[in-house]
């Protein structure tokens, strides 16, 4: 049954080309179908079943294992939202053939890699999420969406690189790929220096898919530069695809140093830039950077809670990530204007139904209780036990609000022209389970974790984050810090990357 | 302004030398497996039933990774498409430089031994070497050679545009629901349903020479398509 | 230790490929950079798991000998159509930009790029 889901998909997608007029009855159909299935699974969860299969009946040394496990159908819950929440905003637009066959084949990858195994299996998905999502950034061909998404792809393409050399490594000392033989393989052999090279290569290769700051430094400008359903589908789902494997190499590597470092480099120097960036969509993508610091920390720490709480965050971002960009874009495309300060001059030309996004959006990612944001970080925190990861969570919430506290002149109660129909479910496609989010939580946890995370004291905590990070905002100076910009660039993206990877390598030998 | 600066080079050069040194001091020669690829060698032939090992496991064993891979190559045929053809404003038609006498001979001489060696690698790909993208990429590398010499337009015109794209689909169709055709039977898609047949046939292998007539096909087909998108966005070859 | 083998020879063409990919500024010679930093980790899985007196894995009565493991082989066929694949889009773009802005320098069309930004 798994595997019908991404290849549903595929046959979607080489059905749009050919049957041109039903094309987006076609993607709601897909979409249904996939709430099917992963509703079944979901009821074969429950039960305690978890189905593990190899394509073409083979054993597991010698064909592809397709498995799932619950981390995999949490993010495909994330998935059938963001596709619904991305379809429904662009339900009345008129798009090519083309673009419908892209979707389709983004969500079937996503899906696909959401349920591999194998190592090599992983390469050959990413390359194809890879390579429909830089299409899909540059489907309107201009100029800055091209070039953004040109260094994109030469970007992601030297990743897989590296991470295909990691690959030869690791076949050559144990020759084989799966994820799960492999672990069973490896634990003889922790600390050689092949396994060093091997994992670093690896990692590098994903972080630079996965968001991570020192990495991924093309994230801005792509995902600024995209429109905002594609945007939206990119934060909020593909680069957690880049975390997904990673939560699965983690299983298998001893990658907790160095995600929680990463996780740490990531956070700060993403909210830094963040709190200086004015251009909206630009902000929100080094928001993004800062954010998966949340999750690969959560990754990184490695217990019950942490990796529920990283779970719990990665869903809840996406919805407000996506609802963010989604609106923004709408505000953007209104007004005309990028930056945050002529949005505000011109906030009655942005659609009411946007706005409330933008508002509940921004609720959702300070933190403020009982939405989505709230919980996964108060778990995350709660999870880990050393005082110094607390501290610089906190620091990470208050900076969080700092850089988000320049929307709120935003949000004076305004008459503003209305949305279409299809943008505003749109909003509450995504809106609506992230405000529910605190009882649906209640599914993953027990009861007692439940009342002991999310107690008062924990309530109090966030308010008063939000309270202080709006302080600081006033008291900031607004002057722009001179950040070096220079290091978007290709080239020395390529220095910070190389840089990266012996900052990797390092911490694998530390470990 | 040519030359990037002097620092840049430095530290580049440092941070490459560096990168590649690491890389070859910690690569470990000694632990290999020696008996890594034995499952395959052993049950190979009488899982598949083809001589040809590779194929064997790209084609039955990790038919997945293939299927990604011609989902790779179609999105890049049809992103070529659609960016070089559809949007942009393409040359009217494509100059024809007039051809000397030496490539239209030698085009003549080579253009059905070169379609011939496609053809058989791609039947023949499960018995030795070969398989559907190098015999559909020689072939459509022969249509270049075609294109070179009588000229690009000519060859266009054999070549319908209207049905290559429906034939793009088409294949793709065709190999999503044959991957997809053993869960109608019970079994998990991607399976190999066909008998196997003796080892050393044509027709042996079970669906991997069909496997590799569709992607021989469709490589042809997309060769020529990006080949031609390219001729027609310049105007001339 | 190490010796000169298709993987020093491999990962030498990588970094030659990083360099370049850094270093040069024309477009194309970027493209090419990329497709020899991936052409070096073909080559490195291919050389990795060749053997002396290896043998083609193609199974008939006239060589018993020990045959190469196919696996690498048929993971390298993989990794060509996808480097080609990523090429050509890549092309494309770059063919896009050029005639846009008419030259092949990164940092001009960086900066034309960036200019036209801030006039937005």
């Amino acid at each position: 049954m798994i595997a019908l889901l991404p290849l549903s998909h595929f046959l979607f997608a080489a059905a749009s080309l050919a049957w041109k007029r039903g094309i987006r009855g076609l993607l709601l159909f897909s979409l249904l179908l996939d709430a099917a299935l992963i509703g079944g699974l979901f009821m074969r969860f429950a039960h305690g079943e978890t189905i593990s299969l190899v394509l073409g009946g083979w054993g597991r040394e010698m064909g592809v294992e397709l498995a799932d496990d619950r981390y995999s159908l949490v993010f495909c819950l994330l998935v059938l939202l963001l596709a619904g929440g991305a379809i429904a905003y662009l339900w009345q637009e008129r798009l090519r053939p083309y673009f419908y066959m892209l979707l389709h084949l983004l969500f079937g990858s996503v899906f696909a890699l959401l349920f591999a195994r194998d190592l090599f299996n992983i390469y050959v998905i990413m390359e194809l999420l890879t390579l429909t999502s830089f299409l899909l950034v540059a489907y309107e061909r201009r100029a800055y969406q091209i070039w953004a998404s040109l260094k994109y792809l030469l970007l992601a393409s030297l990743g897989m690189g590296m991470y295909l050399f990691g690959v030869a490594i690791i076949y050559y000392h144990t020759g084989t790929l799966n994820l799960g033989l492999l672990a069973s393989r490896l634990v003889a052999e922790q600390g050689t220096p092949w396994l060093l090279l091997a994992s670093s290569l690896l990692v590098t290769g994903i972080a630079i898919k996965s968001g991570i700051f020192i990495f991924s430094l093309w994230l801005p400008a792509a995902h600024a530069s995209a429109s905002p359903a594609i945007s939206a589908l990119l934060s909020g789902l593909v680069i957690k695809m880049g975390v997904v494997v990673l939560l699965r190499l983690a299983l298998v590597f001893p990658l907790s140093l160095p995600l929680e470092v990463l996780s740490v480099v990531t956070g700060l120097l993403g909210i830094v830039y963040a709190i200086y960036t004015y251009d909206l969509k630009k902000m929100l993508a080094f928001h993004t950077l800062s954010q998966i610091g949340y999750l690969i920390l959560g990754i990184g720490i490695g217990s019950e809670l942490e990796i529920i709480g990283s779970l719990e965050y990665a869903v809840g971002h996406g919805l407000f990530k996506g609802l963010l960009f989604l609106a923004a874009g709408a505000a953007v495309q209104a007004t005309g204007q990028k930056d945050i300060p002529g949005l505000i001059i011109k906030r009655t030309q942005i659609p009411l139904a946007a706005r409330v996004g933008l508002l509940v959006g921004t609720i959702g990612i300070m933190g403020i209780p009982p939405f989505a944001g709230f919980c996964g970080k108060t778990l995350l925190s709660n999870g880990t036990e050393s005082p110094m990861m607390q501290t610089i969570l906190l620091l990470l919430s208050v900076g969080t609000v700092i850089s988000f506290a320049k929307l709120i002149p935003l949000f004076r109660f305004e008459r503003g022209p209305s949305s279409p129909w299809s943008r505003t479910s749109a909003y509450v496609i995504l809106g609506l389970p992230m405000v529910l989010f605190l009882p649906l939580t209640r599914l993953f946890l027990s009861i007692d974790m439940w009342k002991e995370t999310f107690t008062t004291f924990h309530v109090l905590e966030s308010l008063l984050v939000v309270g202080v990070g709006y302080l600081i905002y006033r008291i900031l100076p607004k002057r722009p810090l001179p950040l070096p910009q220079r290091i978007f660039r290709l080239e020395e993206g390529i220095l910070v990357i190389l840089a990266g990877f012996f900052l990797v390598f390092l911490l694998f030998a530390l470990g | 302004m040519r030359r990037s600066s002097r620092s840049m080079i430095i530290i580049a050069a440092l941070f490459v030398f560096s990168f590649c040194t690491v890389l070859i001091i910690t690569f470990d020669y000694r632990g290999a497996q020696e008996e890594a690829g034995a499952a395959y060698i052993e049950n190979g032939v009488n899982d598949t039933g083809a001589a040809n090992l590779v194929s064997a496991i790209y084609l039955n064993y990790r038919l997945y990774d293939t299927l990604f891979e011609i989902l790779v190559f179609s999105v890049a045929v049809l992103g070529v498409h659609f960016y070089l053809v559809q949007q942009k404003g393409s040359a009217e038609e494509v100059t024809h430089i007039p051809e000397s006498q030496i490539i239209r001979t030698s085009a003549d001489l080579l253009f059905p031994p070169i379609l011939l060696l496609g053809i058989y690698l791609v039947l023949f790909g499960h018995l030795s070497p070969g398989g559907g993208f190098s015999g559909g990429t020689a072939a459509g590398t022969g249509l270049l050679l075609c294109a070179v010499a009588l000229g690009a337009d000519v060859v266009a015109q054999r070549l319908h545009e209207a049905a290559l794209e429906r034939f793009e689909w088409g294949i793709l169709l065709v190999i999503l629901f044959l991957v997809l055709l053993p869960i109608l039977f019970g079994r998990l898609p991607l399976t190999d349903l066909l008998p196997r047949g003796r080892l050393g046939n044509l027709l042996s292998g079970g669906s991997i020479p069909i496997y590799n007539a569709l992607i021989g096909a469709k490589v042809f087909i997309g060769t020529w398509v990006v080949i031609y998108a390219f001729v027609r966005h310049r105007g001339e070859i | 230790m190490a010796s000169i083998n298709g993987v020093t020879i491999a990962i030498l063409l990588f970094g030659i490929g990083l360099l370049g990919l850094i270093l040069r500024r024309d477009l194309v010679v970027k493209l090419l950079s990329l497709g020899l930093v991936n052409g070096s980790a073909i080559l490195c899985l291919v050389s990795l798991n060749a053997r002396r007196n290896g043998v083609p894995p193609i199974v008939h009565s006239l060589a018993p000998a020990p045959y190469v493991d196919p696996l690498p082989q048929a993971l390298v066929l993989s990794a060509i159509v996808i480097n080609f694949a990523v090429l050509a889009l890549a092309l494309v773009f770059v063919m896009f930009l050029v005639e846009r802005y008419h030259t092949t320098d990164s940092q001009r069309i960086e900066h034309e790029i960036s200019r036209e930004e801030e006039e937005r």
